[in-house]
């Protein structure tokens, strides 16, 4: 009802003002880059700051008022990062733990996904929606239990015993969105292997896992974003400085007094770097990998 | 099934043939879902089922190192209740979800709604926008609390020189913004991802509905209030729903520039929670404090799985 209303309306003036159109249409055109500016700026100034920061002098990092251009432009706040060791030690635990992380998680929700997406069996309806519960866990209930659990095996203060503890909120969702990308590979592709003589696994060794690739760069790449990132776990179960990660080695630069802000943002800079890479090379799998996979389930 | 037997030479029997018949074929689902399920029967469910057990229990670090622990009821929950941080902390949470959930799902809808049209440049805005998701959260967080500083920080200076204050403001430091100004950046970091859901689903609305509205001369406002809303209202609810579900479990922000000071001012159950667990070491009160989140979680995502299903009947 209303809606015809509206339609009336608008149909008449719309005759009338023909020629006040495309001004409008001009002025809206004007109004909406206008409005991609501002979300624009907004987005990308902390950014742009971070970076702007960590090539200032010291002097002038501390200078008041702010500017917004840096007056001189150097690396020295990187290279007081870089010659120390420390630095390159998080690194490496961070790489480590990332890399160990994303290659169990993808192995296992692999082949878990591929069986919830093509096989009836029991569980096979139930289990997926259990993964997606297991994803939505608070952390904060997980942290005493995993505490406690770690304190018993020694494996507090390891990285190692980060591994399982990661896997927590990794995996299931791995999982979930496993099967998401297997269920859109054509049955048909494993049927005709299947004809053609192959064996279970080989068809899906083969056939399904090559076809099923992109999905799995985006869990790949998904699980490599949150390990390489996380930090609540990490500064809750590491204690010595030599086993932390980067973000924790980042957050202990923050001093009880003075923080030193050049450095700081140096690394937050280079800790920033990996993901941007990996983002902007993937950027099309991994929107519609894991916005679809959220989205569509 | 004659298929099958002329087997093409090149492929010979491997180890993997036991699966294709009798009891391998059967067991052959079962065993490929087997190590993700025992993983996370392991690192999730004994341990969130442990994790409330603790709640009724007294535990310390002390009753953690000996190994005997005292059922105590719900005394946990009753101490936590005459906390008067707690009570804080409840008012604080309610507040930074509200802002969090409200603010994101409306600027994400209208960046979504932005950046949804063929226009040329449109690909470098969008990337511009994703930058605060793919920013790692404590880089985010702590670029933040730089820019928040209350000598030298940005923030001062541009609202200084933009006549919003006339003298810099410890944001962070102030117990009548220290909430704000962390929710600030949350927002910041948040909303492109509620963006990119919402654009996913805006794709996914027919052209021909909007085309059809447009001729009947539905302005913008009509248009996205009779047409485009109740097209993506479920997507919507989802991204709602996650928002919900994310904020509350953003403890990154809150911890790394104010660590729910001063005063508590910006203390959210999560911080409290944890607080009472590795500051006072209090495992059962954090336990306790934990539960309670987690009902209201998991009500939370019983009502998104529900709305997820609505959409694959839709």
């Amino acid at each position: 009802m209303t809606a015809a209303i509206f339609s009336h309306d608008s149909r008449s003036s719309a005759a009338i003002g023909a020629a006040a159109h495309n001004r409008s249409k001009a002025l809206r055109k004007i109004l909406t880059y206008a409005a991609l500016w501002i979300a624009f700026v907004w987005a990308v100034f902390p950014f742009y700051w971070m970076i702007a920061t960590s090539l200032r002098a010291k002097d002038e990092i501390f200078q008041r008022p702010p500017s917004l251009v840096p007056h001189t432009v150097t690396i020295q706040n990187y290279i007081d990062l870089l010659v120390g060791a420390q630095f390159w030690r998080f690194a490496m635990n961070s790489l480590l733990l990332t890399a160990s992380v994303t290659l169990v998680s993808v192995l296992i929700s692999v082949t878990a996904g591929y069986a919830m997406a093509r096989h009836r069996f029991k569980g096979s309806v139930v289990l997926p929606l259990f993964m997606l519960y297991g994803q939505m866990f608070p952390p904060v209930l997980l942290l005493i239990p995993f505490y406690a659990q770690l304190r018993l095996l020694g494996w507090l203060d390891s990285l190692w015993g980060l591994i399982p503890v990661y896997l927590s909120y990794m995996l299931p969702l791995c999982v979930w969105l496993m099967r998401g990308f297997f269920s859109q590979v054509p049955h048909s592709l494993e049927d005709a292997a299947r004809m053609d003589g192959c064996t279970r696994w080989q068809a899906f060794w083969k056939v399904i896992l090559p076809m099923a690739k992109p999905g799995i760069v985006a869990v790949a790449t998904w699980v490599m974003i949150h390990s390489w990132n996380e930090f609540l776990y990490a500064s809750t179960f590491i204690l010595s400085e030599k086993n932390r990660t980067l973000p924790l080695g980042l957050s202990g630069l923050i001093g009880q007094y003075t923080t030193d802000w050049g450095v700081l943002m140096a690394g937050g800079v280079i800790t920033a770097l990996p993901i941007l890479l990996v983002f902007f090379f993937l950027q099309k799998h991994l929107v519609s990998g894991v916005g679809g996979g959220a989205v569509k389930g | 099934m004659s298929a099958r037997t002329a087997r093409p030479s090149g492929l010979k029997p491997t180890w993997s043939s036991i699966f294709e018949t009798g009891l391998g074929a059967r067991a052959y689902p079962y065993l490929m879902v087997l190590p993700a399920v025992v993983i996370v029967l392991g690192v999730v469910v004994y341990p969130v089922l442990s994790g409330i057990m603790t709640a009724f229990y007294d535990v310390t670090l002390r009753s953690l190192n000996s190994g005997d622990m005292d059922f105590v009821g719900l005394r946990n929950f009753e101490r936590v209740f005459a906390d008067p941080n707690f009570v804080r902390a409840l008012q604080n949470t309610v507040v930074w979800v509200v802002l969090n959930v409200v603010a994101q799902l409306g600027l994400g809808l209208a960046l979504a709604l932005l950046l949804h049209r063929a226009m040329p440049g449109i690909g470098f805005f969008r990337s511009g926008i994703l930058v605060p998701w793919v920013v790692p959260s404590v880089v985010a967080v702590l670029t933040w609390r730089w820019m928040y500083d209350p000598s030298v920080g940005i923030v001062n200076e541009l609202l200084v020189k933009l006549g919003v204050i006339d003298a810099y403001h410890p944001w962070l430091g102030d117990t009548a913004t220290s909430l704000y100004a962390v929710t600030v950046e949350s927002i910041w970091k948040g909303t492109p991802f509620v963006m990119l859901l919402l654009l996913a689903a805006l794709q996914l609305v027919p052209k021909s509905i909007l085309e059809a509205a447009s001729m009947d001369g539905a302005s913008g406002w009509k248009k996205l209030w009779y047409v485009i809303l109740p097209q993506i209202r479920v997507s919507f609810a989802i991204a709602a729903v996650l928002t919900f579900i994310l904020t509350v479990n953003n403890f990154n922000a809150i911890w790394l520039m104010t660590e729910g000071g001063p005063l508590n001012s910006s203390e959210i159950l999560f911080t409290l929670a944890y607080k009472y667990g590795f500051k006072r070491f209090d495992l059962g009160l954090a336990s306790a404090v934990a539960t309670m989140l987690f009902v209201g979680l998991v009500v939370a995502t019983t009502v998104y799985l529900k709305l997820i299903q609505a959409r694959e009947e839709d």
